[in-house]
């Protein structure tokens, strides 16, 4: 207990961090002592050392969540079954400390500290629970024990059977097998036969002894190649009786359901479901059922092996026999379970030799009771959940993705520590819908949105994927969001949480934009076509705000004397100058775009006056182009002021164009309200 | 200035404490950390905004520790405010005498600690 490396760990959870450190101080001697300061803090703890907490302290006075809240999701988590719960208060009332009693304290310690009590109890309570541990360990060594040596004794008394028989080993494992795969089927098929999983192992394991009898029976009529006389069949009738006897006087009566099922298995599986079988002549539903299983296991090898007066039938030709009644009757429930079986048993008993099976089979039969039996948990399951943590936390760690996991009760989200590190985040996120940090970076109306998509899928399609622009490096980006929704094993689902990852699509995202831009495209200047830019317009004059901008057009005065005179290739050359003028001359997040011919348009945002942006642009395009004059006429409408939509604010700024063609040429004008005919003459 | 002196003056219970914590170090440690706590903070705050509830936690908490040190006299006030804020819900004038003499007591309390702490730093 010295090595700290050793040091179990004790969760201690007090709203007063004095309480806490003098507890810790009482007992780090002898633990780890790990701190929460209120009940969520210690839920979360739990959440992720559930395995390793050998004992928690618990203060029931705390803020958020309190002891006995503590308590209650213990109970409804199974924490309470493997983590003792020792109370310590100041309250002293009997009522407090019958309530935590209720809902699984162990112990109790009240307030004042005194070390030895504290040390005492915890000590005790702390070996009691590691003392149930170890037996529960040894519990289920010693039934893992017990179990071999009863199969190994079975297989033994069989084999030497089956040697003096001269049939391989291999029949008693057949049949076995066998008549474990077609009980498995019958119970899920009909409820007639109310068998559990334990009596599926014991028939199983009993099939071995059914032909036990046949050490009775001389080897020359047993080995015998050709037909047997009336008189040397008689005899070979008896070894079910002779085995059933065997059984029937048994001394020791160790383990009477096992020879009880032997015994019915060794007189009757020659039984037949019509009557028409030996010894007895049983009769349909007279012959118990583990008899009726075994004996179609025993009638299916005995034709596919070979023996001294046969040869071996395939599997098929063997199924068909006996659903033909070849091999007499037998129950029709057995014969659906055989038809549905016959390509699962050929692919079983083809794989089998024995050791596996035997192993197999205990290891099977030893979970599934340590299952039923409701057992802890043992040391060696831990140490196995604690590698194949580590083993999650290294692939995440190097994946460079962020990976989470999201748990609804308590609402949390756990990232992987590098991702917690990308994100400057912590590890651990409570309540993440209220989380300032996590909203930030997430956005609560995505996050709420992915919620939302996560509870609707189903146990059977439970991948859930969406797109999302996140703030997660500062700047927004393109993620894709890709989670796998972990619903209970329980009849009606329960939505437990998720786990997930988060990836960078942002370069994609960016070439679509980018397709989509080109789409948007004047091909001759690079420019947005005016669809585009009028849909770019409409968008944020439907946005409304405060911001304040202009829109202007313009066109070139004396643009056919360029086509004239210096040919349409100069023209060109021209257009392109005006739209790379244009573009030089604003910010990359107005709006400019050539309507068609000489025609553009731009749509900017701006502060005070627009004035010394427009005078700007108009001397920069305004300016030559080898010798070639530049002239344009620009008109240009506000926003401010303005409540109408892109089309009535267009016509403002043609009808300001058109006031500076008739007037000027090269110059700008705003629009104003002694424009308004042109309005109405341009609608007219 | 030894311990048992400093609990003498400010009404607390040494041989109790020290029976149950064991070693002076220990105790002197605990009792340091206390001029650190903001639980009586907590407490005059949440009464003057009228919060009952986290006012009750606050004394609730200050309770726990006063006892864990044996401060008796302290505690004495402390347990008296406890009691009349459990389950209460509305501010009432038997509240603020009580919350005075909680404050008379922590003073003498802290007084006395920090003149433990600056005697044991000296020396």
């Amino acid at each position: 207990m010295s090595n700290s490396k050793d040091k179990k760990k004790i969760l201690v959870v007090d709203d007063s961090e004095i309480n806490r450190a003098l507890l810790s101080d009482m007992l780090s001697v002898d633990f780890e002592i790990i701190e929460a300061e209120d009940g969520l803090e210690a839920i979360s703890i739990l959440h992720d050392q559930e395995m390793e907490i050998s004992l928690l302290l618990l203060d029931i006075v705390m803020p958020n969540m309190d002891g006995y809240e503590v308590l209650a999701k213990m109970n409804q988590t199974g924490w309470i079954k493997n983590i003792p719960v020792i109370i310590i208060s100041a309250e002293t009332g009997g009522t407090y400390i019958d309530r935590a009693y209720d809902l699984g304290a162990i112990d109790y310690i009240s307030r004042p500290f005194d070390e030895r009590t504290v040390k005492h109890r915890v000590m005790s309570n702390f070996m009691l629970t590691v003392k149930q541990r170890e037996m529960s360990e040894m519990l289920s060594a010693q039934i893992y024990e017990k179990e071999k040596d009863n199969s190994l004794m079975i297989e033994i008394l069989s084999h030497i059977v089956e040697f003096r028989n001269g049939e391989s080993g291999l029949h008693v494992l057949h049949v076995h097998a066998f008549t474990e795969m077609i009980l498995k089927e019958l119970v899920k098929k009909t409820d007639k036969y109310p068998l559990t999983f334990k009596d599926i192992r014991l028939i199983s394991n009993a099939s071995a002894l059914h032909d036990v009898g046949k050490i009775t029976i001389p080897s020359e009529i047993l080995n015998k190649p050709g037909r047997f006389t009336d008189e040397e069949f008689t005899i070979m009738k008896q070894h079910t009786v002779a085995g059933a006897k065997m059984l029937g006087d048994i001394p020791f009566r160790g383990n009477e359901a096992l020879i009880k099922i032997g015994y019915e298995i060794c007189r009757w599986h020659h039984e037949r479901y019509d009557g028409r079988g030996y010894p007895d002549g049983l009769k349909g539903e007279e012959i118990p059922i583990s008899a009726q299983v075994v004996a179609l296991a025993d009638v299916y090898d005995a034709l596919t092996s070979k023996r001294v007066y046969k040869a071996a039938y395939t599997h098929e030709e063997a199924i068909a026999m006996i659903l033909g009644g070849e091999c007499g009757a037998f129950n029709p429930i057995l014969l659906d379970c055989l038809k549905d079986m016959a390509d699962k048993l050929k692919q079983e008993l083809n794989v089998m030799s024995f050791g596996v099976n035997t192993a197999n089979s205990i290891h099977e039969s030893v979970t599934q009771m340590l299952k039923n039996e409701g057992s802890d948990m043992s040391n060696r399951t831990v140490k196995l959940i604690e590698y194949e943590r580590m083993k999650f936390k290294y692939l995440t760690d190097i994946s460079s993705e962020i990976v989470f996991e999201y748990i609804a009760v308590p609402e949390m989200i756990q990232l992987s520590e590098w991702s917690a590190e990308t994100l400057g985040l912590p590890p651990k996120i409570l309540d993440p819908v209220g989380n300032e940090l996590w909203n930030r970076r997430f956005n609560k109306k995505n996050f709420v949105d992915f919620l939302e998509k996560m509870k609707k899928t189903t146990p059977e399609h439970s991948v859930v994927s969406e797109k999302y622009q996140l703030s997660i490096s500062g700047n927004k980006k393109w993620y894709k969001v890709i989670a796998k929704v972990l619903w209970s094993d329980s009849e009606i689902p329960e939505f437990e949480g998720a786990i997930g990852k988060i990836v960078d699509i942002n370069a994609e995202m960016n070439m679509i934009d980018y397709l989509e831009e080109q789409a948007n495209c004047d091909a001759k200047t690079g420019l947005l076509n005016h669809a585009a830019a009028k849909r770019c317009i409409s968008n944020i004059l439907a946005q409304g705000g405060n911001k304040k901008y202009a829109l202007v057009v313009f066109d070139l005065d004396n643009f056919k004397g360029a086509n004239d005179v210096y040919g349409h290739l100069f023209g060109d050359e021209v257009l392109d100058a005006v739209a790379q003028r244009l573009k030089e001359n604003i910010r990359r997040s107005d709006i400019a775009s050539r309507m068609g011919g000489d025609e553009f348009m731009f749509f900017i945002e701006y502060k005070d006056s627009v004035v010394p942006q427009i005078q700007r642009i108009f001397d920069c395009i305004t300016q030559k182009y080898k010798h070639f004059d530049i002239g344009i006429s620009m008109g240009i409408a506000y926003t401010d002021g303005f409540e109408g939509d892109f089309d009535e604010l267009f016509k403002r700024a043609d009808a300001a164009m058109y006031t500076v063609k008739r007037e000027s040429k090269k110059s700008f004008r705003f629009y104003d309200d002694s424009m308004k005919d042109l309005l109405e003459e341009k609608k007219g | 200035m030894t311990i048992q002196e400093c609990y003498a003056a400010i009404g607390g219970d040494y041989n109790d404490v020290a029976s149950r914590l064991r070693t002076d170090e220990r105790i002197a440690k605990f009792l340091f950390r206390i001029l650190d706590d903001g639980n009586m903070k907590m407490l005059c705050d949440c009464l003057e905004e009228r919060n009952l509830a986290e006012a009750f936690r606050a004394a609730h908490t200050l309770k726990g520790i006063c006892m864990n040190l044996s401060l008796t006299k302290l505690n004495t006030s402390v347990v008296a405010i406890t009691e009349v804020l459990r389950g209460r819900e509305e501010y009432g004038d038997d509240i603020a005498p009580l919350l005075e003499q909680v404050k008379k007591d922590y003073e003498l309390t802290m007084s006395g600690i920090a003149a433990l702490k600056a005697e044991t730093a000296a020396e």
